[in-house]
């Protein structure tokens, strides 16, 4: 019933082609086809936010999105925030926090906490706490994840 | 899961397809935060996928006395919309409520209503705010109180070939949203209560979710609502006669006393905060004077 189509899709700044189902759903595509495992499958729900990728910049639960309506939109992964020699201030902020431990829903907050200051670089602390509503920590207590997200605000934010 | 997938870009084109497939070969696909779970269980398997997303229903109209939603919005984009929160704030409640953000920037208000889940936390308010549903089919347009499109859990009154275009809310109306859950996040309600008072006819409207097996207006609670100003002996029997007419099971979430003496509390609570809101809302009918 369902038939192969090439999707062209931009991932982390590079254009993708790769053979795909209708049916096929982000997650898969991203881990199983592309290896890009930085993106992590926890609840595979929408509820955990493990799975969270950036479409056009807007965090997305990759595990509810099927792959081909990803097309024609800027995909960004885990994989794509730091840069070739440096992380991101986002990761630097949580390294230095020690906002991880086991490490498995740090994608998810990261993305969450990069859309988030790219749109609001002065968030208030309510407004940390709503951006990373729907990712779950089991590990940390989320104090040090939030003091890491308000640590990589700009200097002299209040 | 395997299906093919189709993208109609016009309404019309649309219920073409969807009146030339059996029901059960076709599905409709809209932000998919809930019919995804149902294909990856295999709960459902069509042939064929129909999504909504060409077509020109993601909007917000608004006119001096209604607010006309396109069913295809976002969740996040109604709720980022600041006169939302100002003038509906019940509706802006029980949006917040709905699972996190990137959850809301995916899930629609009409794929929420269209499912038509028992514990829906979007439709207990839209029965409060006397919202109408406008629906497309092969028959032409038809508009209908949301009332009447719910039919039983999980069951709407749509025919297979329609399709939920808009839902009509009056453009300002104090409202309240309250829930319990057993987890505040990620669970769904145990109860959830709604509350709104409207300028035309009977003014209040209380509406229940998590009732079964939908959600529904207690008509009997809100006629012991008199008046704009009802006094606490009133909300209190408001209060416990919604409590005693609803219709409620015992599941793993909450026995069926354990959801009546929630109902009478969100209640109460729900009316005393829209009371308070009435009072604060009143520079915007000032201005319309």
């Amino acid at each position: 019933m369902s038939t192969q189509r090439v999707l062209r899709l931009s991932i982390n700044g590079q254009p993708v082609e790769v053979p795909s189902p209708p049916e096929r759903i982000l997650l898969d595509l991203l881990r199983e086809d592309l290896n890009l495992t930085g993106t992590k499958r926890g609840c595979d729900l929408g509820t955990c936010g493990c799975c969270t990728v950036l479409l056009d910049g807007r965090p997305t639960l990759s595990c509810l999105t099927l792959a081909v309506l990803a097309e024609g939109k800027a995909i960004t992964t885990i994989e794509g925030v730091a840069s070739a020699t440096e992380l991101h201030r986002v990761q630097k902020s949580f390294v230095e926090h020690g906002a991880t431990q086991c490490g498995f829903c740090t994608p998810g907050f990261v993305l969450s906490a990069v859309a988030l200051l790219r749109d609001h670089p002065h968030a208030s602390r309510a407004e940390v706490v709503d951006a990373i509503s729907g990712n779950l920590c089991r590990c940390t207590g989320y104090s040090k994840i939030i003091e890491a997200i308000l640590a990589a605000r700009p200097a002299g934010t209040a | 899961m395997s299906f093919q997938l189709v993208h109609p870009s016009t309404p019309a084109e649309a219920v073409r397809l969807l009146s030339g497939s059996a029901t059960g070969d076709i599905a409709v696909l809209s932000g998919g935060t809930d019919l995804l779970l149902d294909l990856d269980n295999a709960r459902l398997a069509p042939k064929r996928v129909l999504s909504l997303r060409k077509l020109p229903w993601r909007y917000l109209r608004w006119s001096a006395d209604s607010l006309v939603i396109g069913s295809t919005t976002p969740l996040r984009a109604v709720e980022n919309d600041g006169e939302v929160r100002r003038r509906l704030p019940g509706l802006w409640e029980a949006i917040r409520d709905v699972g996190s953000p990137a959850l809301r920037s995916r899930a629609t208000l009409g794929g929420n209503l269209g499912r038509g889940s028992p514990a829906s936390d979007l439709i207990p308010i839209l029965l409060a705010l006397d919202a109408r549903v406008r629906v497309v089919g092969p028959g032409g347009v038809r508009e209908l109180p949301v009332d009447l499109l719910l039919q039983g859990s999980r069951r709407t009154t749509l025919g297979p070939a329609e399709l939920i275009e808009s839902v009509t809310l009056p453009a300002s109306a104090p409202s309240t949203y309250l829930w319990q859950r057993v987890q505040p996040v990620n669970d769904i309600s145990q109860v959830g209560v709604a509350t709104a008072f409207v300028p035309q006819g009977p003014h209040w409207r209380i509406a229940l979710g998590g009732v079964q097996p939908r959600a529904r207006r207690m008509s009997e609670a809100e006629g012991v609502l008199p008046s704009a100003r009802p006094s606490h002996f009133e909300v209190e029997l408001a209060a416990q006669e919604a409590a005693r007419r609803a219709e409620f099971v015992s599941d793993k979430r909450a026995t069926e006393s354990y959801r009546r003496r929630l109902v009478a509390v969100l209640v109460r609570r729900a009316i005393q905060t829209t009371l308070e809101r009435m009072s604060k809302a009143t520079p915007s009918r000032k201005a319309k004077r």
